[in-house]
């Protein structure tokens, strides 16, 4: 089953003298438990491609479909509201809450979603636990590596059970063996769960480890490899 | 979690906080110091002239106040302050006879307003015997004995035990004159007092104005808790032939008075709060704009617009509620000090009483001035909150979370 039917995706920046194009007429299905890189060069429109599919920013033409629901042209507070219970985010620069704990972080998004307190806190720190790090539980993010942090937030997004997550050069800022650890963690996560992630990245340590790679060039797809 | 949010970001920038906490504290401080330094202005002011001179209420005979003939006194004025004393929220009646006149020293003389007084009830309702400076309360001289004022004094160069001569027209309109000796002297900050009256025995008077056992005025002093205007109507009501103003009547200035410094407490604190949500603003804009990169996580991750605006708006509110309490404990602590210590102006005491002013000012402040405060302030707080939370709330989460 398709979580994400992007058809035709154009996006233009047209505030420069000459439109720039970010994406032009990509068209990507994305199926459930999928482990997919979205891959290629900087600049070729992976970060423009993966907001879109986020419902973070508009394309400029084309529509997107997340669990059959068509989120191109939704209202700002509606689409708040889908991707609190249908997307899961991971940031490149972690972006954690400096001034509550772990648990607090994880348990944060499912706040959001009103669900009790007790099932808040059970899930979150089986999920710290599933990411190896329930130690930390009641430290603050700044009392944690980099790596660490990743993982409190790769906990955050499963936190509220989405349909997939979007990943945003989640190791750009990680050492190989924070990377090796989060990855892991994440095949993990996507084999258990059967969490969907999609990933924007050039690090060729979760290339490798992607099931299907989607290679972007100029911001059109030119090769879409399942392995 | 919100409020918990909220909290805690208030103490992310402890530094900056703590400044707009301590404004928030001085301001409050300042708003009730000067409004109870303005209070005890006119608290004083307004005592002075009221317990001393003019009293709560005056009874005259209706014509008498036109150009202060002596024809004109109150029927059985003696009897009716009798009858006072006894009414409900009434503490003192005293009767007057009241001459315009001329006083005289060998060197010098003044015009004068001679009251002729019933020594008791006079200190009881004017404590005329509680401001002598020097001498007595009409003790030590036998014959015909005279209190004035220090400035009359000094205008006449007199000293105690020092003659002036009184001279009038008496009840049949004939000059009449009568010696007299300074048995005390009075020191007040009401000009009245100070420099144109003269008290003496009511007795001593009656002889001297020759119309029999008169009095033309009936001075009372009323309970705190009574309103003037009870007592003037139930007085209207039982003897309707006389005239009896409240001292709203008698001094309309000292009533517009205390209304305008009941409305400088809106001034003040419309001005201290206005320059409070300046800075309240400018905190909390700093605190968004730098936090613009995790308001827009907030908001991509799905924490819609409503939360994300009251998570500000509480952060700021938050600031008010440590702020205001501690400002109101600051201010009553201050006023409480000073209202049993007085604040001493004795420096400025000249320029001071030559405006009616007391030189000891006991600042004063109503219980509803810290509601209404509190109020102003939690509202200073929510209004400050509109702009950095409608701020916060217009960004693109997609442009923020790219911002460095």
């Amino acid at each position: 089953m398709s979580v994400i039917k992007a058809k035709n995706i154009t996006k233009v920046y047209t505030e420069t003298a000459v439109p720039v194009y970010a994406l032009n007429g990509v068209t990507l299905n994305v199926e459930e438990g999928e482990f997919t890189a979205i891959v290629g060069p900087s600049g070729c429109g992976k970060t423009t491609l993966l907001n879109i599919l986020g419902g973070l920013d508009n394309p400029t033409e084309g529509s997107v479909e997340v669990a059959n629901t068509d989120i191109t042209g939704m209202k700002d507070n509606k689409l708040i509201d889908f991707r609190l219970n249908n997307i899961g985010f991971v940031f490149q620069a972690y972006n954690l809450i400096p001034v509550l704990t772990n648990l607090e972080n994880v348990e944060f998004i499912m706040l959001l979603q009103k669900r009790d307190k007790k099932e808040r806190q059970e899930r979150a720190m089986d999920l710290l636990d599933q990411m190896g790090i329930a130690d930390k539980a009641n430290q603050r993010p700044s009392e944690l590596s980099g790596g660490q942090q990743q993982r409190v937030a790769v906990a955050r997004a499963l936190a509220s059970k989405p349909k997939f997550i979007l990943a945003d050069e989640p190791t750009a800022n990680l050492d190989s063996k924070a990377t090796s650890q989060l990855l892991d963690m994440m095949a993990q996560m996507n084999k258990e769960e059967n969490a969907t992630f999609v990933f924007a990245t050039h690090d060729q340590r979760v290339i490798d480890k992607a099931r299907r790679v989607v290679t972007l060039v100029d911001g059109k797809v030119e090769s879409d490899v399942t392995r | 979690m919100l409020f918990k949010i909220a909290w805690k970001n208030v103490w992310r920038s402890r530094g900056r906080s703590l400044v707009v906490i301590g404004s928030i504290i001085v301001g409050v401080w300042a708003l009730l110091f000067g409004t109870g330094f303005m209070n005890g202005f006119m608290v004083g002011y307004m005592a002075n002239i009221i317990d001393h001179d003019i009293s709560n209420i005056q009874i005259h005979n209706p014509e008498f106040k036109k150009d202060y003939d002596v024809k004109y006194w109150i029927k059985d004025g003696k009897k009716k302050a009798e009858a006072m004393r006894e009414w409900e929220g009434v503490r003192g009646a005293t009767t007057r006879i009241i001459v315009s006149g001329m006083i005289s020293s060998p060197k010098k003389a003044s015009g004068v307003q001679i009251r002729g007084i019933d020594l008791e009830n006079e200190s009881k309702v004017t404590s005329l015997d509680s401001i002598i400076n020097e001498g007595t309360y009409f003790e030590g001289i036998k014959r015909n004995p005279i209190i004035i004022g220090s400035k009359l004094a000094e205008n006449l160069s007199v000293k105690l035990r020092s003659k002036v001569v009184l001279t009038f027209n008496d009840g049949h309109g004939n000059i009449t004159a009568g010696a007299f000796r300074i048995v005390g002297i009075v020191k007040s900050s009401s000009i009245a007092i100070s420099e144109t009256y003269a008290f003496v025995r009511q007795e001593d008077l009656t002889k001297l104005i020759d119309l029999g056992d008169v009095v033309h005025e009936i001075a009372i002093l009323t309970e705190p808790q009574i309103e003037e205007a009870t007592i003037v109507a139930q007085y209207h009501k039982m003897f309707n032939n006389d005239l009896a103003e409240s001292w709203r009547e008698i001094a309309p200035e000292l009533a517009v008075m205390d209304e305008m410094y009941g409305s400088m407490l809106y001034v003040l604190m419309g001005i201290i709060l206005t320059a409070l949500i300046f800075g309240i603003v400018n905190t909390m804009l700093m605190a968004v704009l730098e936090r613009f990169r995790e308001l827009g996580m907030l908001m991509a991750v799905g924490m819609n617009k409503v939360r994300v605006y009251l998570m500000i708006l509480v952060e700021t509110v938050f600031l008010g509620i440590v702020g205001a309490p501690l400002g109101l404990l600051v201010g009553w602590l201050t006023i409480y000090y000073y209202r049993i210590n007085g604040v001493d102006l004795s420096n400025y005491s000249e320029g001071l009483e030559s405006f009616g002013y007391a030189s000891i000012l006991y600042p004063y402040v109503d219980t509803n001035v810290y509601f209404i405060v509190t109020i102003g302030v939690i509202i200073t707080t929510v209004i400050a909150a509109l702009y950095p939370a409608w701020k916060a709330v217009k960004l693109k989460p997609v442009e923020a979370l790219h911002k460095l």
